[in-house]
């Protein structure tokens, strides 16, 4: 009972992270239908952009953040066109195509990170990294690091910005009749080339930026990437392929799940708890937690 | 003046050919109409216009400009709109969003909040349920936001994809009515339809499309007196 406070506060702030590798997939895979196995390493690639920057200039790699948007968002941008002539191919099944295309995207760039950055582990120095705060209630207490609650209000912080440009801007509305009828989007006017270009280039660079923010936390190699692929897919496959507003709560669902069975199980049966929730999830609702997914 | 212009125009779907040397034109500020039976070519006929579905053959001219080839959100950027088969709206956003997006081009933006206005002047049904997702709306109420969708892009020549398709008798005239109505307002009109009375009732020139091919063509009322015609084209 003393530590179920920590347990919950640890569920969100994992959460927190599971959203940041999450939200830019989804937004990817809800517009563009293409199931992006590069995701985690564009993740990697972020952190080690982050990395070298702040050794670089010698500042707070938190500060680095938008630099780190605006690169990979424009790498993310002028990529994109490469995934869209695959995808919009007329022979075979492109969407499989474009998928085998993003998984051999994800060997080339973990090929290129291990050579490039080396095999070795290493972690991005933040000032941040250090502080913590403790609440402390009769026989309660509560640690929070200070740098997971960052991660978490960037969390929400992207989340929020993300979903008030999808309902209240122009552009967020030409995203989301894209992903709902591309032809019809067309006949508005809507260039399906230039906005999906776009929706990439965003994608690529809120996960580059979570990268940054998970190597402050942890430690990152050229080889992490994997790992971030398939919890990021986890977490769009809970909320729902595609549903955006899913995302946040399975994210926190996973966090949760995850804290108990550290502080409560065994934590080497974390993992499988987690399989065992999306198992048993998508065996009575295909379409995710909340049956809107694709 | 023509606005629109298909010389000797070709398309099909992969091998398959379906439109043959489509001659056809539009005049500024008039109902053009193309009638024909279930597969005949109709659709492909708008969808060919719009830049949906490349020309294989022949050329197409807007306001003497050709415009063969171009993507279809080019297309619409000079002032074409289509209101497709089967409405075609984006389901999980309201009516008003639906009617918003219409307006995404640029020289729609301006004139949003007077178009809108427009829209909710002539279909007053939309106006209580702008707030509603469009996919629960009923048939008749799904075909007035995608015309007025159509409506809100502002444009000078737009295009019906059989518009009466599905609707019930009082909702057909009232769809003929809304037509007449933007024909007065000064906007040209393609009009592709299986209800020929109504079509030809309307129309100031008619298509007659088979198999792929304009096989008659001429105002309504001389493809309505025209006995042969109505026979084996019309089947009135």
């Amino acid at each position: 009972m003393l530590l179920l406070p920590q347990a919950l506060v640890d569920g969100l702030l994992i959460g927190g992270i599971y959203i940041t590798i999450a939200i830019g997939f989804s937004l990817a895979y809800g517009v563009m239908h293409i199931i992006d196995f590069a995701v985690g390493e564009w993740i990697m690639l972020g952190a080690f952009l982050g990395l070298y920057l702040s050794q670089w200039t010698q500042m707070e790699p938190l500060l680095l953040l938008p630099v780190v948007f605006i690169v990979f968002g424009v790498l993310g941008y002028l990529f994109q066109p490469v995934i869209y002539r695959v995808l919009s191919g007329k022979k075979g099944n492109p969407l499989l195509m474009a998928l085998v295309f993003t998984f051999g995207l994800a060997i080339a760039f973990k090929g290129l990170g291990l050579t490039v950055f080396g095999f070795f582990s290493r972690s991005i120095p933040s000032a941040m990294a250090a502080n913590s705060f403790t609440f402390v209630k009769g026989d309660f207490f509560v640690t929070i690091p200070v740098i997971r609650l960052i991660g978490l209000v960037y969390a929400i912080g992207v989340t929020l910005v993300l979903s008030w440009i999808l309902k209240r801007t122009d552009f967020g509305l030409a995203i989301q009749a894209l992903a709902q009828n591309k032809e019809a989007a067309g006949l508005m006017g809507i260039s399906a080339k230039k906005t999906n270009s776009w929706v990439y280039g965003i994608y690529v660079g809120i996960s580059a930026m979570s990268g940054v923010l998970i190597g402050c936390m942890f430690s990152i190699s050229a080889q992490m990437g994997s790992k971030y692929t398939v919890l990021s897919f986890f977490v769009v496959v809970l909320a729902g392929m595609g549903f955006l507003a899913g995302v946040p709560w399975a994210a926190f669902l996973l966090g949760m799940v995850q804290s108990f069975f550290l502080i409560y199980f065994d934590p080497g049966y974390t993992l499988l708890a987690v399989f065992i929730i999306l198992y048993t999830v998508l065996l009575i609702s295909p379409k995710g937690l909340f049956g809107k997914g694709v | 003046m023509t606005v629109l212009q298909l010389a000797s125009v070709s398309a099909g779907y992969g091998d398959t050919r379906v439109l043959w040397d489509v001659d056809l034109e539009v005049e500024k500020g008039r109902i053009v109409a193309l009638l024909g039976a279930n597969g005949a070519g109709k659709t492909t006929t708008l969808k060919t216009i719009c830049g949906l579905l490349p020309a294989t053959q022949g050329r197409l001219y807007y306001n003497g400009n050709e415009i063969t080839g171009l993507p279809v959100h080019e297309m619409v950027n000079l002032g074409l709109a289509l209101i497709p088969e089967g409405r075609q709206l984006f389901g999980k956003m309201t009516v008003e969003e639906n009617l918003i997006i219409g307006s995404f081009l640029k020289r729609a933006k301006a004139k949003r909040a007077k178009n809108l206005a427009w829209v909710y002047e002539l279909f007053p049904a939309l106006a209580n349920r702008k707030n509603q997702s469009a996919e629960t709306l009923s048939g008749g109420e799904q075909q007035m936001v995608a015309i007025g969708r159509g409506l809100m892009q502002n444009p000078d020549l737009i295009m019906f994809d059989e518009p009466s398709l599905g609707l019930a008798p009082l909702l057909v005239q009232e769809m003929f009515r809304v037509i007449e109505e933007l024909h007065r307002r000064g906007l040209t009109i393609f009009l592709v339809e299986q209800n020929v009375h109504q079509t030809l009732r309307i129309a100031d020139f008619c298509y007659v499309i088979e198999n792929g091919r304009i096989v008659q063509k001429g105002t309504g009322k001389e493809l309505a007196a025209n006995a042969s015609i109505r026979e084996a084209y019309l089947g009135i």
